[in-house]
């Protein structure tokens, strides 16, 4: 049956009539690849979410990310808990970004800092005025929860020039932030950001741009 | 069935392109590696000449698939009372055992990465069940994932026996392609595992080459199972099974090279990853292998009607019904 229509369409002749409701009669070329089709429909939902995860992730690795904020080293900026946007393509850090890094000489999981200079730049902190000079000028920080307090391990790294290619980055709770202050962590290369925190996503009472 | 004689013309160049480009990029994954990040820290020398190379291979690889694809000769079959769709049995010859070989040798790599990410997943778990009993920071990773992919390992060897199964039976119809979709899905939760261990990874090149060969590797599965459900694609299948070959090659170089570190725990992590690799890899061949002549030339049960129109014997047109 199906084969006649076929070949009916391929000799060019017009399509036969379709049957009234109800009706039986040859079924149509549609109708036999819709039969024909069993589990297509599955198929096709399957498909997409396969696909689905495919852009997700290959999204989450080449171009964002979302991470969740642990600790509190950068209260009250960020919150343990938080859900944060990170962008990473095409990023260069820039003072005063907050970025995600990882520096394996400190931990494996990945840290929230804010960068303070950036390659050339000189710091210098200072505790008891608790200021933050670059190049000499006092930067402005809003952001910080409270005045700094001399670190339990020293005043560590308090007077350096940024290499180029590097990046001197501290957490806005100063006081319980293990940082480029911390020996252990340093000063970080560049290439050890990950992206930049664009946003807070969730909770949505912390909701806002970085 | 009626016997079918294949030209070895219609599947050499498809095997001998993946086979050249994928020992190409391997090697240049080699090179890569003992060349183009600091030593010290492993951190990538920017515009270093084996990463910029490799890129540009790799993509003239899938370039040259496009074309191979578009030329790939396939005949137009009409439709069969009966037969779910055209290109449904498109895997089966029951006289050629390379395919079916292939695919169950694919089937029993990725069974045997069972085990090893089963132990790797309880070990994993454990540690991290330690670590909240002491009231310890516990780690990003409590083990779930892994043992959701030793899960998804065991029913992509299913699925692939399957596939093996319907290339070899003449007496099946070929709706046992559908199963390709296990192997699909089951690499979604790879893919996920895969991506989890890398997230604070800030060196792309370690973990991007495994990611992006998983995807191909899901997305090829998918067209393969796709050919049984009314939704064939046989020249992007072609150009996913190429494709996937060599994203695999060259993270199986990488994968490899891990081995050697003395983290236990994370040797054998990488060995699972390194037999679904293959098991994928394999798998592609096998596609390669069976599909470009069977596309030319498509196998038929007896008493099927389905000889080609007279004039229309090979096109260069894609034939779903999509």
């Amino acid at each position: 049956m199906d084969e006649n229509l076929e070949e009916q369409r391929a000799a060019g002749a017009p399509e036969p009539p379709s049957q009234p409701e109800g009706q039986a009669g040859p079924p149509s070329g549609a109708q036999v690849r819709r039969d024909a089709s069993a589990g297509r429909d599955l198929y096709m939902n399957v498909r997409v979410l396969v696909t689905m995860m495919a852009v997700f992730v290959l999204l989450f690795t080449f171009v964002a990310r979302v991470i969740v904020v642990s600790g509190p080293s950068m209260e009250n900026t960020l919150w343990g808990g938080d859900l944060i946007l990170v962008w990473s393509l095409g990023y260069e850090p820039k003072q005063g970004d907050i970025v995600v890094l990882t520096q394996e000489s400190y931990q494996e999981d990945s840290i929230v800092k804010r960068v303070i200079a950036t390659g050339g730049q000189r710091v210098d902190i200072d505790y008891g005025s608790n200021t933050v000079c670059v190049d000499g000028e006092p930067i402005r920080e809003d952001y910080i929860r409270e005045p700094m307090l001399t670190p339990g391990w020293g005043e560590g790294i308090n007077h350096v020039v940024v290499p180029e290619g590097c990046i001197f980055v501290m957490g806005d709770n100063r006081n319980e932030s293990a940082d480029s202050r911390y020996p252990a962590i340093g000063i970080v290369d560049a290439r050890c950001v990950i992206g930049r925190g664009m946003a807070v996503l969730f909770p949505f009472r912390h909701w806002k741009g970085l | 069935m009626n016997p079918m004689k294949h030209s070895v013309s219609g599947r050499l160049p498809w095997l001998a392109c993946t086979a050249a480009l994928a020992l190409v990029c391997a090697a240049l994954r080699k090179w890569q590696l003992g060349s183009a990040f600091d030593e010290g820290t492993g951190l990538p020398a920017p515009g270093a000449q084996a990463s910029v190379i490799l890129v540009c291979v790799i993509v003239m690889a899938g370039a040259w698939f496009v074309l191979l694809s578009m030329y790939q000769p396939m005949t137009r079959r009409p439709w069969s009372p009966g037969q779910a769709h055209r290109w449904d049995l498109v895997f089966l010859d029951a006289g050629d055992p390379v395919y079916p070989v292939l695919v169950v040798a694919a089937a029993a790599l990725a069974l045997a990465a069972v085990p090893v990410l089963f132990i790797v997943g309880v070990g994993q778990f454990q540690r991290y069940q330690e670590l909240l009993d002491a009231g310890l920071q516990t780690p990003s990773n409590n083990g779930m994932l892994t043992l959701a992919t030793a899960a998804g390992a065991f029913l992509a060897a299913l699925g692939l026996l399957q596939m093996g199964r319907d290339g070899l039976r003449p007496g099946r119809r070929g709706k046992g392609g559908f199963s390709a979709a296990l192997p699909g899905v089951a690499g979604c939760v790879w893919l996920m595992e895969s991506f989890r261990s890398h997230a604070a990874n800030p060196v792309q090149w370690d973990y991007a080459p495994q990611l992006i060969a998983i995807v191909l590797g899901m997305l090829f599965y998918m067209d393969f199972a796709g050919m049984s459900a009314g939704a064939a694609r046989p020249r992007r299948l072609l150009w996913m099974a190429g494709m996937t070959a060599i994203l695999s090659a060259v993270s199986l170089v990488s994968t490899a090279a891990e081995l050697s570190t003395p983290d236990v725990s994370l040797c054998s992590a990488q060995m699972g990853d390194l037999l679904l690799l293959l098991s994928q890899t394999l798998a592609a061949a096998g596609v390669l292998w069976r599909l470009p002549p069977n596309l030319e030339n498509p196998p038929r049960f007896q008493h099927t009607p389905i000889s080609p129109d007279p004039g229309e014997t090979v096109i260069q047109e894609e034939t779903t019904d999509e």
